[in-house]
């Protein structure tokens, strides 16, 4: 019982992977995407010039303002107060949502305690349960960072829960088998094959701790970019209210993609079940 | 029987016609104001409300719609979607393309600095100190800031939590230990922990704190629904002014607000009383002062920038001068 699920699957690059692309497609690729930017980009443009509103900047005065708020280290400084509570609620969620996920997976105790506060926080629309956060923890990091957790932590657990419960039953019967012990199951069966949707739980729980983080300081107290979007939104300063959207809608984005990459190189098709 | 359908079809359709004729001559007769408000319908509404149903009976419908924030209610007048909006924008005023002009003051500012009297006892002791206001660019900021310049001392530094209500939780909670209020969460706070609390004393701050605002175009399209409007406005106030338990009488009269609870039905007659004394209901609908008060307030809170502001840029003197007229 040596090799994990993930072991012996063929990486990226490797001789007779037919996810290999092609340099053709992918130039090809790049210039869809890029026409696709330019496209919209170019229809904000208008929609600005023309204007669909008053209140709506075309996307240069957008962009400028961008470049400014960088320059001026005002966008800076906001990030670096909004990644506080986002950091420490999916370390939180990280740690303690894939242990909970696991635990769910593995006992039917578990599963049976909180399965069902899960399936509820997931489904329970969170931007009118946030502001009730403040009636007891207040108005400080702690609301924010648990804004953070309420949103990312359902994805995290539920996707770790899945991952266990959906190890390949032949797989665990092969252990078994060989006579493997029930920690050996755990350690070299059930979790190797279910990291591929633990990792998918954590992506998706940083997509929904983004906006928990932005819920968060729009609506209990306005800092980092929540301030910078109220403030400017308050002395109608459009172009650098749509730029602080952006640059979260951005930063989130790239983000995203990036652990999407990451997790395509982790895991192969077939674990990730895609 | 089908030698009857001729007849009754044209008597349907001429019935029809006259139906609509009429429902189209009742609807020159009564002009609609939509009205954005961002805010929730409270006590301190009350003068809008009366004003609201005396118009009605004059043949101005005016129909409120509460939103979640001045911005939310700017939008929507900059937008079209509604004719007239309630609050200070000066900012979108002076920013925004489409002309927007304020045309009625409904009251002027009245907030009032408080701190816990374990911690300070003047504004001296707020030197070096950390303070909470309602949002960066807001009224309360500047009044603070204006405030720190008068007496000569610096905020150690200025937190922004949103809702008087929020802030009156945490000097009671004791998480903040300096604010600024409004007046109903002043009394509330001063009731709630009797003795705790200081109310520092505050210049004359005679800004607006909510003033009535509309496109160019709505104010010069609508002169005489809006003129019905201010002039009520107006006559409400001086009521008010005149003696605040009319604004009391007049709520029980029209069946206004009538699910407020009792703790806040209580707050009625000590707000319009304190507003009274603080002279934050003018009786002239503002005019070119409350325009000159505003300019320099809102430049000093940073929402206005540039030098030689003009009245005319941001207000239309218009519909109270003729309000007056009518009114002496």
């Amino acid at each position: 019982m040596t090799a994990g699920v993930s072991r012996g699957a063929p990486s990226p690059g490797a001789p007779g992977d037919a996810r290999v692309p092609r340099p053709g497609i992918t130039s090809s690729h790049l210039f869809w995407q890029l026409a696709s930017f330019a496209l919209f980009f170019g229809l904000w443009e208008i929609a600005g010039r023309w204007p669909v509103s008053a209140a709506f900047p075309p996307f240069s005065a957008t962009f400028l303002a961008l470049l400014h708020m960088i320059g001026d280290g005002s966008l800076g400084k906001a990030y670096l107060s909004t990644l506080q509570p986002l950091v420490i609620g999916i370390a939180i969620c990280g740690v303690a949502g894939v242990g909970f996920g696991i635990g769910m997976g593995l006992s039917r105790t578990v599963e049976w305690l909180t399965l069902p506060i899960f399936i509820i926080l997931q489904a329970a629309p969170m931007a009118a349960i946030i502001p009730l956060i403040t009636y007891i923890y207040g108005i400080g990091l702690t609301s924010k960072v648990l804004a953070v957790i309420f949103l990312a932590a359902p994805v995290i657990v539920m996707n770790s829960y899945k991952g266990i419960r959906n190890t390949n039953p032949s797989l665990i019967q092969m252990c078994r088998s060989f006579q493997g012990t029930w920690r050996q199951e755990v350690v070299k069966i059930i979790l190797p094959y279910a990291a591929a949707l633990i990792f998918t739980g954590l992506r998706l729980g940083l997509a929904m701790g983004f906006i928990g983080v932005v819920i968060a300081e729009l609506l209990i107290t306005p800092t980092g970019i929540g301030d910078l979007i109220t403030y400017h939104s308050s002395v109608a300063d459009y172009p650098e209210m749509f730029a602080a959207i952006s640059s979260i809608i951005l930063i989130a984005a790239v983000s995203l993609h990036a652990l999407e990459r990451v997790e395509h190189r982790l895991f192969p098709a077939e674990i990730r079940g895609s | 029987m089908s030698y009857l359908r001729v007849p009754l079809s044209a008597f349907a359709m001429v019935a029809l016609l006259t139906g609509a004729f009429a429902e189209e001559s009742r609807a020159q007769t009564k002009t609609k104001i939509k009205y954005a408000l961002g805010d929730v319908i409270s006590i301190d509404e009350l003068p809008l409300l009366v004003a609201v149903e005396r118009a009605k009976k004059r043949g101005v419908d005016v129909e409120i719609t509460s939103f979640k924030s001045e911005e939310v209610a700017t939008q929507a007048v900059i937008n079209g979607q509604a004719d007239v909006g309630q609050g200070t924008p000066y900012a979108a005023v002076q920013k925004v393309k489409t002309p927007i002009r304020f045309f009625y003051q409904m009251s002027a500012l009245q907030f009032f600095p408080i701190v816990n009297k374990d911690h300070y006892k003047t504004w001296k002791d707020l030197n070096g100190q950390d303070i909470v206001v309602h949002a960066r660019g807001s009224g309360t900021e500047a009044i603070m800031r204006l405030m720190a310049k008068e007496h000569g001392i610096e905020y150690k530094s200025v937190s922004f939590v949103p809702g008087s209500d929020v802030r009156a939780l945490g000097l009671l909670k004791g998480t903040i230990n300096a604010s600024i209020l409004d007046a109903t969460n002043k009394n509330y706070v001063m009731k709630e922990a009797p003795g705790k609390f200081i109310v520092l004393p505050l210049g004359k701050v005679k800004a607006s704190d909510e003033a009535l605002f509309a496109t160019h175009a709505f104010l010069e399209k609508n002169q005489a629904a809006v003129a019905v409007l201010v002039e009520e406005l107006i006559r409400v106030s001086r009521e008010i002014n005149a003696n605040p338990k009319s604004i009391v009488e007049e709520r029980k009269k029209l069946g206004l607000l009538k699910d407020i609870p009792a703790k806040l039905e209580a707050e009625i007659l000590p707000y319009f009383e304190e507003g009274v004394r603080n002279g934050i209901f003018p009786n002239d609908g503002g005019a070119e002062h409350a325009a000159n008060n505003d300019l320099e307030f809102f430049k000093l809170s940073g929402s206005l920038k540039g030098d030689n502001l003009k009245v005319e840029d941001f207000w239309d003197l218009g519909p109270a001068k003729a309000a007056l007229g009518k009114l002496k």
